[in-house]
């Protein structure tokens, strides 16, 4: 009886000090602080939100959250109820129509500037070193610098630049309040990303444009194609898949985006975004479960995103 | 007279031979890139030299009469003259503030993400594809969707072991980590994939340990890819904005971003204040980005500034 319990003794010991499992375990410990990190402050808090979404936690109730009262789907109820979530007119989008139209156009609007400094630069001249680093100065600035650098050349008052000059070529009579005019504010949103974000986007085409055969603009040229057919038949299809991962990748950063607009605008005046609105509930209104129940719907829309761009950009990596 | 109208006619020919229409619209387009980018650039640093009246005055000064330093001292001298538009800001508290959460942050980063980097990239375990997955897509997570939970998380946990929350840089560099780590491993995995196995494999025949393997050859291999790292890293926690936010209550610990916030929206505006401590904030990134471009620029590729 005793003799045979210690058969398996050996063969999992063996098992346990065999080069493959000592190497397994070697690896498990070196990843261990960075996987314990991630997953404790990224995955068990975003399981966490889903619980606290569906109970009623205020401040008052904070330190002691487990205990919270169970609200079923109200905090749900309330946010879809809610002026500044809710579709109105076409004058008051609410939040999540706000998000995705904002998102959409910052994004492709990104990328296309992107594709055209990335068009510019492909081309030798001189300073084209220093020119590169130059365009990658409004991606790597601060975020709190240039927005509030932006917000200083809108200043609504005379002595704001853009004010300045407007007034000057006449193309205004009155300082304009930008940033705060309904409908503009968005644009001008829209076009900060651009400004801010296209270096990313410059950068990934840049290197794919780079890498391109020569022999097929030889064979175009031999073919008397001219530029335009070149950028055509030639150029655009070899940039379609990345094209593609820089629209995906930046629409789900774009959309996730909470520094931007509410340094930009605070989310007033037609530019609340999901992200804003969640910090509007939980840290003005300190209704942490409604923050969190927009957070959610928001996790939504954007598991929508991942999941095109799992089953498209990552699957074509590892082709 | 006629030699000189020759000379010019002849630059003006030589100018239209030059100028075709693609160079035209290349020129064009290259000098509207360069001016709306080095525009508000220009325009922080000048308006941080600017007076407050050149700042408050009916038409904005285009080029300050003078280097003046009045922002600059209402940011760091304790003497200055207070008054409705001149306060003291003690901007240094904030500049100190900053890098410390910017410096252990990013020298953890770097050391925990060399360390799950070089399993991932050398060594076979189970589970490795789901966990570089997973950790890839968490990097795609929004920060304001974990800020409820783990405000929530670590307001208990204090309440429990007794610390306080509220304005703690180290509750703030435990956050930054979670944003870095996912990153820094992606890149310096990369890295170490592009070193030749055959060099380490050398290095243990000849009778060194694992520990030493990667001491001796691997990390001084890699030196480039941890200095792009760790600037990242630092760079993340130097410009994060949405955390430092709902963490830090007293202007005391403020770090910069939240200071220039919090003069920013003073009832009284003062930007030629905001624009000197934005000045002083961008300076150093921009500085230490030029200075090591070649390092970075494929780190940025590889998202090393996330957003």
């Amino acid at each position: 009886m005793a003799a045979s319990a210690q058969v398996p003794q050996p063969s999992l010991r063996r098992r346990w000090y065999s080069l493959q499992a000592r190497e397994a375990r070697l690896a498990w410990m070196l990843v261990l602080p960075t996987a314990l990190i991630v997953f404790g402050l990224v995955v068990f808090p975003a399981i966490f939100s889903i619980w606290i979404s569906f109970h009623e936690v205020g401040l008052k109730n904070l330190n002691d959250v487990f205990h919270a009262p169970f609200a079923g789907l109200n905090n749900y109820r309330y946010v879809f109820n809610d002026f500044a979530f809710k579709f109105h007119s076409l004058q008051d989008w609410g939040a999540a129509v706000t998000s995705i139209v904002y998102s959409f156009s910052a994004t492709i609007l990104t990328v296309l500037i992107g594709l055209i400094a990335a068009l510019l630069l492909n081309r030798p001249f001189r300073a084209r070193g220093i020119t590169r680093a130059i365009f990658l100065f409004p991606y790597v600035a601060p975020i709190v610098s240039v927005a509030f650098v932006w917000r200083w050349i809108l200043d609504p008052r005379p002595s704001g630049v853009l004010n300045d000059i407007l007034m000057r070529l006449h193309l205004i009579q009155l300082p304009q309040a930008y940033l705060s005019t309904r409908g503009l504010a968005l644009l001008l949103v829209i076009i900060f990303e651009a400004w801010r974000y296209f270096p990313f986007a410059m950068l990934m085409i840049l290197a794919r444009l780079q890498a391109i055969d020569k022999t097929l603009y030889e064979a175009a040229d031999v073919d008397g194609a001219n530029t335009w057919h070149k950028f055509w038949y030639v150029t655009l299809p070899e940039l379609r898949y990345v094209l593609g991962a820089v629209f995906l990748l930046r629409l789900i950063w774009t959309f996730n985006k909470f520094d931007d607009i509410f340094l930009l605008t605070g989310g007033g005046f037609g530019t609340n975004v999901l992200p804003v609105l969640t910090y509007q509930f939980s840290f003005k209104s300190y209704n942490f479960g409604k923050g969190a129940a927009n957070a959610m719907i928001l996790l939504l829309i954007l598991v929508v995103f991942l999941v095109i761009y799992v089953s498209t950009v990552m699957r074509n990596v590892e082709e | 007279m006629t030699t000189r109208r020759d000379e010019r006619l002849n630059f003006i020919d030589h100018l239209a031979r030059w100028i075709t229409w693609p160079r035209f619209i290349f020129a064009v387009t290259l000098i509207f890139f360069l001016t709306s980018i080095l525009f508000p650039f220009y325009w922080m640093v000048s308006s941080s030299f600017k007076s407050y009246a050149e700042i408050g005055g009916r038409r904005p000064a285009y080029i300050p009469a003078s280097l003046r330093l009045d922002a600059y001292r209402q940011l760091f001298d304790p003497n200055a003259p207070v008054s409705r538009t001149s306060s003291y800001e003690n901007f240094g508290r904030n500049i100190i503030n900053s890098i410390k959460v910017a410096v252990p942050t990013s020298l953890i980063a770097v050391i925990l993400s060399t360390l799950g980097a070089y399993a991932v990239a050398r060594l076979h375990f189970r589970g490795k594809e789901l966990l570089l997955n997973s950790i890839l897509i968490v990097y795609l997570f929004p920060g304001i969707l974990l800020i409820i939970p783990l405000f929530a998380m670590v307001s208990q946990i204090g309440a429990r072991i007794g610390f306080e929350v509220q304005d703690n840089l180290a509750v703030l560099v435990i956050t930054y980590l979670a944003q870095t780590l996912p990153v820094a491993l992606y890149m310096l995995a990369n890295y170490f994939r592009t070193i030749p196995a055959e060099i380490e494999q050398a290095g243990l025949i000849d009778g060194c340990s694992r520990v030493e393997v990667i001491w001796r050859i691997t990390l001084p291999l890699a030196i480039p890819a941890l200095v792009s790292v760790a600037i990242y890293t630092f760079m993340i926690a130097w410009n994060e904005f949405l955390y430092a936010l709902v963490f830090l209550n007293s202007r005391e610990m403020f770090t910069m971003p939240i200071k220039i916030n919090v003069i920013f929206n003073d009832p009284t505006p003062r930007p030629h204040v905001v624009m000197a401590a934005s000045t002083i904030m961008t300076l150093p990134v921009v500085i230490l980005f030029l200075a090591l471009e070649r390092f970075l620029e494929e780190g940025l590729t590889a998202g090393g500034v996330k957003g």
